[in-house]
């Protein structure tokens, strides 16, 4: 995969690592725009787009979590790649429940680094063309109706709900074998790339919150099944 | 560390026990003295009933007295002499107070030993947990410098670069060690200051000297970043202070402006001083990026880098000012720093006591 037809935006105020990635990234192929603080992040956001941001934690006007819960909040999906001079995995789940897809402490691999951003890329080239015909861009099960496109569900009561991407990337992973057993890791290794998350319970709680927007009776759920000790079924129709 | 705890620990435990003990013996005194006085008590009542025995199977009084001393004889009466009495008394007096005295004396010492172990534990906990929060942000610090020369390693190894590229990846990589050097000097100090181990010298500097030496020094970088530094000291000012603090002092200072003008594009940076009653007062002025002026009592902490919206401190370490601080008290001078807010530029002020009077 080569960086043709990409664009990033690298947000980093070293200047020395804001150089160094632009020219990697460049190399690769890539058409790269950096910014050195979060306001100004957001500000570029305002007017341009990118496939990918790359964003550090610590950063001056607004940190990265903040630059990424803003993006997140006004409607933006793009996938974000953290950088961060902390890498405990207390500041991880905090990157991640910012909205960020991935998460890299520093000092970093040059080559992970290229290879998670390829990584990310891939997941959204595969969401985005699993969604690109009109068939696929909507599901539709039990009186609910998911725009993959949009980013937006409504649900069976009638209620329009916004997805979160990893939401809709779950949904979109289930909904491509609807009957079959999914494992937890499949999930994970398909939504979020390997080694981010600490544990499978992540998922779980995924599918919990998917289960609140879309079963009538959480507790009992007719769509989104556990098999114990695998993984989950989804089903588009009620089980017989 | 852990051997340590346990000694003082150790040490705790012996005193409390120590404590116990005294009081122990306190009572314990007290019991024998007053029970050493019942038996006394009870071998008068065995004299005097002998006494009387005697006296009724006719033993004269004169020669009774002589048997029995301490019974007083008169008038065919017989009693314990009260001079006996009295003095049993006070010899009981004397005991329990001798006890109480000093049983109280060194319950007292072992529980000032008690609170200074106490305290000293206490003292211990705070160091340590002031060494893990500062440990914890200086290798956060040296993290950055150290990515970027990876960066730049892992660049050069694995792409072909021009001559030209190499280059400008080894001045990179020349600057980030640069950094963490001036990182590692400045925890060595921040160190030393914040222990107050350091011996400053108090003797005449001469002002004007000494900031056109670090002036000078930085003159290159200034133009680089576009940034003029104008000197408006007076030649005949002699501070009392140490003249490698005043250094230390300036360049920090100067490095603090050079930092806050770089991301606003460039702009200038002025140092000017002037008498002040008995001392000297130098102004460090740039028309940087400024901070908010409720940050102002941040701005001396360790490792407060305040993030003032453009980028200000690049290559700062956050010891910068701190160092300044500390250095300051020591020589007993005094530095305040002053913004009208962010993007409108800062104004650092720094007095010394004038060296004397000068002709």
């Amino acid at each position: 995969m080569s960086g043709g037809n990409y664009r990033v935006l690298v947000v980093e105020d070293d200047p020395h690592l804001s150089a160094g990635l632009q020219e990697n990234l460049r190399a690769e192929g890539f058409e790269v725009h950096t910014v050195g603080d979060g306001l100004k992040a957001v500000e570029w956001f305002a007017e341009r787009q990118c496939d990918l941001i790359v964003l550090d934690v610590m950063l001056p006007g607004l940190d990265g979590l903040g630059v990424c819960r803003t993006l997140r909040s006004r409607g933006t999906t793009t996938p974000v790649l953290f950088l961060t001079a902390r890498g405990d995995p207390a500041d991880r789940i905090r990157g991640l429940e910012a909205g960020g897809d991935d998460y890299l402490a520093k000092p970093f691999h040059l080559q992970e680094f290229l290879l998670r951003v390829r990584a990310i890329l891939r997941r959204w080239d595969w969401y985005k063309s699993s969604s690109a015909s009109a068939a696929s861009a909507v599901l539709r099960f039990g009186g609910n109706e998911v725009d993959f496109r949009a980013f937006r569900a409504r649900a069976f009561t009638g209620e329009v709900q916004e997805l979160t991407e990893k939401e809709a990337m779950i949904l979109k992973v289930l909904a491509e074998k609807p009957g079959e057993i999914v494992s937890r890791e499949d999930l994970l290794e398909r939504v979020w790339g390997y080694d981010v998350f600490p544990s499978t319970r992540t998922v779980d709680n995924f599918i919990l919150r998917l289960r609140k927007r879309f079963e009538r009776d959480p507790a009992q759920p007719r769509h989104f099944l556990t098999v114990w000790g695998v993984g989950y079924r989804f089903l588009i129709g009620e089980e017989p | 560390m852990k051997t340590a705890r346990i000694f003082q620990l150790t040490a705790l435990l012996l005193v409390v026990v120590s404590v116990f003990q005294v009081g122990y013996w306190i009572v314990d005194q007290r019991e024998q003295a007053l029970s050493k006085v019942a038996a006394l008590e009870r071998q008068y009542d065995h004299e005097l009933a002998a006494g009387r025995a005697l006296l009724t199977a006719g033993i004269p009084e004169e020669r009774l007295h002589g048997l029995l001393p301490d019974l007083s004889v008169a008038g065919g009466q017989v009693q314990v002499d009260p001079r006996v009495t009295e003095a049993l008394a006070a010899e009981q007096h004397r005991r329990i107070n001798q006890y109480l005295w000093e049983g109280g004396f060194f319950l007292l010492a072992l529980c000032a030993c008690i609170a200074v172990i106490w305290m000293a534990l206490r003292a211990e906990a705070q160091v340590l947990k002031e060494q893990d929060s500062f440990l914890a942000l200086v290798s956060h610090q040296f993290k950055t410098p150290l990515a970027s020369l990876q960066l730049s390693l892992e660049t050069m190894n694995l792409r072909p670069l021009s001559p030209e590229q190499s280059r400008t990846l080894i001045e990179r990589m020349l600057a980030d060690l640069q950094r963490m050097e001036t990182l590692v000097s400045q925890i060595l100090d921040s160190v030393r200051l914040s222990r107050g181990r350091v011996d400053l010298k108090r003797e005449p500097v001469p002002l004007a000297a000494a900031v056109m030496r670090v002036v000078a020094s930085m003159r290159e970088r200034a133009a680089n970043g576009r940034i003029s530094i104008e000197t408006e000291v007076p030649a005949d000012l002699t501070i009392l202070a140490d003249p490698l603090a005043v250094d230390v002092v300036m360049r920090n200072l100067i490095e603090n402006a050079l930092a806050a003008v770089t991301p606003v594009g460039g702009g200038r940076i002025i140092v000017s001083s002037r008498r002040v009653g008995s001392g000297v007062e130098l102004t460090v002025r740039d028309s940087g990026v400024g901070f908010r002026p409720a940050d102002q009592a941040r701005l001396f902490e360790k490792f407060s880098r305040l993030n003032p919206g453009a980028g200000s401190s690049y290559y700062g370490t956050g010891l910068g000012l701190y160092i300044v601080k500390r250095l300051m008290q020591l020589v007993g001078g005094t530095v305040t720093a002053r913004s009208e807010g962010l993007g409108r530029g800062s104004e650092f002020v720094l007095t010394w006591p004038l060296a004397a009077e000068q002709s």
